[in-house]
């Protein structure tokens, strides 16, 4: 039956690319595509290699840091709340943003590296430092009652319990890495790597080429997310605690408000850390202050030159055409996600089907599939609203999905006692229910709407801080680069704390637990 | 084993004032208020009580898991947390606490290897407490293959393996059905009197009270202290028949009627 239904989508696919049915060719048939591919044989290894090596070298390192990093912030817990600027900066740099940067600043295949260290450090760290400190915390008592102290019990306990969530880390992390090496290459016009050649490739028009290309990259991502996935399961089916662990009551005795006068310490110094980081890593490679530019660089460049009123104007007017389309991307996408989600949970079985396709979806590097989006849909406004739809549709729908997933049985089971329908049970349980990740949702794709904004805005329509970007790597003007790289992760970074603030005030008014 | 090779000088149990008290909203609530209790070195103590009498919290404190506010605890004369340190206790939980990734056997060997002794060396101990707890052929299964019984066997075995001279158990078989809770209260008796450690006892079960201690402490709440200390005369070992026994039902109501006045006030 499934079999079935691939068969005949592929046969509808190829009608309608035999034929020119969509955009004028822009869909190719699948033969058409493979037999691009089969002609492109030789130069594909040199392509792939050319993005695979530097993902490789930058995922290892990326997460030798993030483990690393997540070690450090659950022995010292002052460190991680004075990291946490820097830690949301990390997350909420779109990377495209980011790309131009370092391919000014390094030499060779660095930008790549680092682009795809920095893609993956955010989610090892997380998942990492959540399976150190949200341990089962019986076993603690048994090592405590034999004298075990903090050491004891990260020796014999956290270190083995935190590997699903290292692991569950890396699943995630491999195909951001690839992403990263790819869009590291947008910028750097690099003869090799499949990110190089999508672009040569849009350049020509040649849609079954670019299909072919965004197909490879698609593979190697699940082929490292699959490898991954595959470890992971290992490791966590061995894990999972026996019985169901008691209410943390401990944990919330331990969490003493701290000192006043600390806490707003730590509060100064995690905002200021990204900068210090910033400044720090420029002194200490010594790059060139013609092409570098410090905070207080940027701040010159918009606030105290004498033409940065000019400079200020254009990334006020970038802003202005790249919000309000990021904003609309991510509300469609999030109301898409959220009907789909529960419409899924209305008829039995469908969520259960969407889930793994959506998962299997997430890892696919819809960012490098921008140009056959542009191919479909033309170089206007709904490029950037259905590239930034698809990069943020799917953790939204996956993040949503496990919400309404978690709704207790006998929550369900209370209501339809008094003969409750499907409807109600949605509307009086279950959408209140996972409130706490609908907000979720919307903080952490937050950055990808910014990303799939810009990426549609560099390689399409040349608007907004995309468009910005691009022209002034064009020019080499290096105080622009600096400048839209800075304004794009302050403006993820602000709405990440908004949504979070909402989310507060939310969560804390229906006495709802944290998320 | 054989019992009289490996008696173990045991400790006796010293708690003296105890007050302990937690925050809820803002407000002091007294888990514990000046609670004293001695236990002599290898007897076995039951305490008893509604939810939140505080039996659980003191139970925490002598096996040096919390501290108290004010009074002490002492175990042969020396702290909780020395004694700790020294393998002297064995505690078992209401849930067995398991290692997961661990088999049976390298679950019981875990307090060895926090304490930094050899386990290779301990072996054969470990061979003896798995055929003690009647686990024979399960000795490199996991947890997740065991039955909710086995598992908590396993723990008795690990509060075992140091051959510690004082026990401390928190309902050890609250999870347990009631046919396989009263077989593990007659093993628990069977194995505490091989080796004879200071036994305390918390349990909801005022059977279970009566058939394994040498007397029961009942408490009350708000706030938590020890209400009445009721001594149980039976001959040791208790056969499963007392447990229909008159005299045995007597004993209980005795107890049930301490409890729910407490309740009542």
């Amino acid at each position: 039956m499934q079999a079935l239904s691939v068969l005949l989508a592929l046969a509808a696919w190829e009608a309608l690319g035999d034929w020119h049915l969509v955009g004028q060719g822009a869909l190719p048939s699948p033969s058409a595509i493979v037999a691009q591919w089969w002609q492109d044989r030789d130069i594909y290894p040199a392509h792939i290699w050319a993005t695979l090596q530097p993902a490789l070298i930058g995922f290892v390192a990326g997460n030798v840091i993030a483990a690393a990093a997540a070690l450090a912030f659950m022995l010292i817990p002052a460190l991680e709340r004075l990291m946490r600027g820097f830690n949301i900066a990390i997350f909420g740099i779109p990377p495209i943003a980011l790309s131009p940067v370092l391919v000014i600043t390094l030499p060779g295949q660095w930008p790549q590296i680092v682009l795809a260290a920095v893609s993956v450090y955010f989610p090892t760290m997380v998942m990492t430092l959540l399976g150190l400190q949200d341990i089962d915390p019986r076993p603690i008592d048994v090592i405590r009652s034999y004298g075990g102290g903090r050491i004891a019990v990260l020796h014999w306990l956290r270190l083995r319990s935190c590997l699903p969530g290292l692991l569950g880390g890396l699943r995630v992390a491999a195909p951001a890495a690839i992403l990263g090496a790819i869009l590291a290459e947008f910028g750097s016009g690099a003869r090799w790597g499949l990110g190089s050649f999508l672009l040569g490739s849009l350049g020509r028009g040649d849609p079954a080429r670019i299909w072919g290309i965004g197909l490879t990259a698609t593979a190697m991502s699940a082929a490292a997310y699959g490898l991954c996935a595959l470890l992971g399961r290992r490791a966590a089916a061995s894990v999972l605690a026996v019985t169901i662990t008691p209410a943390r009551i401990e944990a919330q005795a331990v969490a003493r408000g701290r000192a006043r006068t600390l806490r707003v310490l730590l509060g100064v110094g995690a905002v200021a850390m990204p900068f210090l980081i910033w400044w720090g890593v420029l002194k200490a490679f010594a790059v060139s202050p013609v092409i570098a530019r410090t905070p207080w660089g940027v701040w010159q460049y918009l606030v105290s030159a004498p033409d940065a009123a000019d400079a200020r104007a254009g990334i006020i007017q970038a802003l202005g055409q790249s919000l309000p389309l990021a904003g609309a991307g991510l509300l469609i996408a999030l109301a898409v996600a959220l009907v789909l989600a529960t419409t899924g949970t209305l008829w039995r079985g469908l969520n259960a089907a969407l889930l793994p396709a959506a998962v299997f979806l997430q890892t696919m590097p819809l960012v490098a599939l921008a140009p056959i989006i542009v191919l479909l849909f033309g170089r206007g406004i709904a490029t950037t609203l259905v590239v930034t739809v698809a990069v943020t549709f799917f953790p939204a729908f996956i993040t949503i999905a496990q919400g309404l997933a978690q709704v207790p049985a006998a929550s369900l089971d209370l209501v339809s006692v008094y003969g409750a329908s499907r409807w109600q049970k949605l509307l009086l349980v279950s959408v209140p229910m996972c409130l706490p990740y609908l907000c979720a949702a919307a903080r952490l794709v937050a950055p990808a709407a910014l990303l799939g904004v810009m990426i549609a805005e560099w390689l399409a329509t040349g608007y907004g801080l995309g468009g910005v970007l691009n022209t002034a790597r064009g020019e080499l003007d290096y105080g622009m680069i600096w400048a839209v790289a800075f304004i794009a992760v302050a403006v993820s970074v602000t709405f990440y704390q908004l949504v979070k603030l909402i989310e507060e005030r939310l969560l804390a008014r229906f006495r709802m637990a944290g998320g | 084993m054989s019992s009289a090779a490996l008696k173990v000088p045991t400790d006796d149990i010293r708690i003296c004032a105890v007050t302990r008290t937690f925050a809820v909203d803002a407000r002091q609530v007294f888990a514990l208020r000046d609670v004293s209790l001695g236990c002599e070195a290898g007897s076995f103590t039951a305490l008893i009580g509604p939810s939140g009498c505080g039996k659980s919290t003191l139970l925490r404190i002598i096996a040096g898991l919390e501290h108290p506010d004010e009074g002490t605890a002492r175990i042969g004369g020396a702290t909780p947390q020395q004694k700790c340190r020294s393998g002297a206790l064995g505690v078992a939980f209401q849930d067995p606490a398991l290692l997961p990734w661990r088999t049976v056997r390298q679950n019981i060997a875990l307090p060895l290897q926090v304490l930094g002794r050899s386990v290779s060396s301990a072996q054969g101990l470990i061979d003896q407490l798995i055929q003690l707890v009647g686990l024979q052929g399960f000795e490199n299964a996991r947890p997740g293959q065991l039955s909710g019984g086995m598992r908590q066997r396993v723990a008795i075995a690990r509060t075992l393996v140091t051959d510690p001279s004082v026990l401390l158990m928190d309902e050890p078989f609250g999870a347990l059905d009631q046919i396989l809770r009263r077989s593990m209260n007659i093993e628990l008796q069977r194995i505490w009197m091989e080796k004879r450690p200071t036994t305390i006892l918390v349990t909801h079960g005022i059977d279970e009270a009566v058939f394994l201690a040498d007397r029961v402490a009942i408490m009350q709440r708000n706030p938590g202290g020890i209400a009445q200390v009721i001594e149980v005369p039976f001959e040791r070992p208790r056969r499963p028949e007392l447990f229909a026994a008159p005299e045995f039902h007597r004993l209980e109501d005795e107890i049930a009627a301490v409890l729910y006045a407490g309740m009542a006030s």
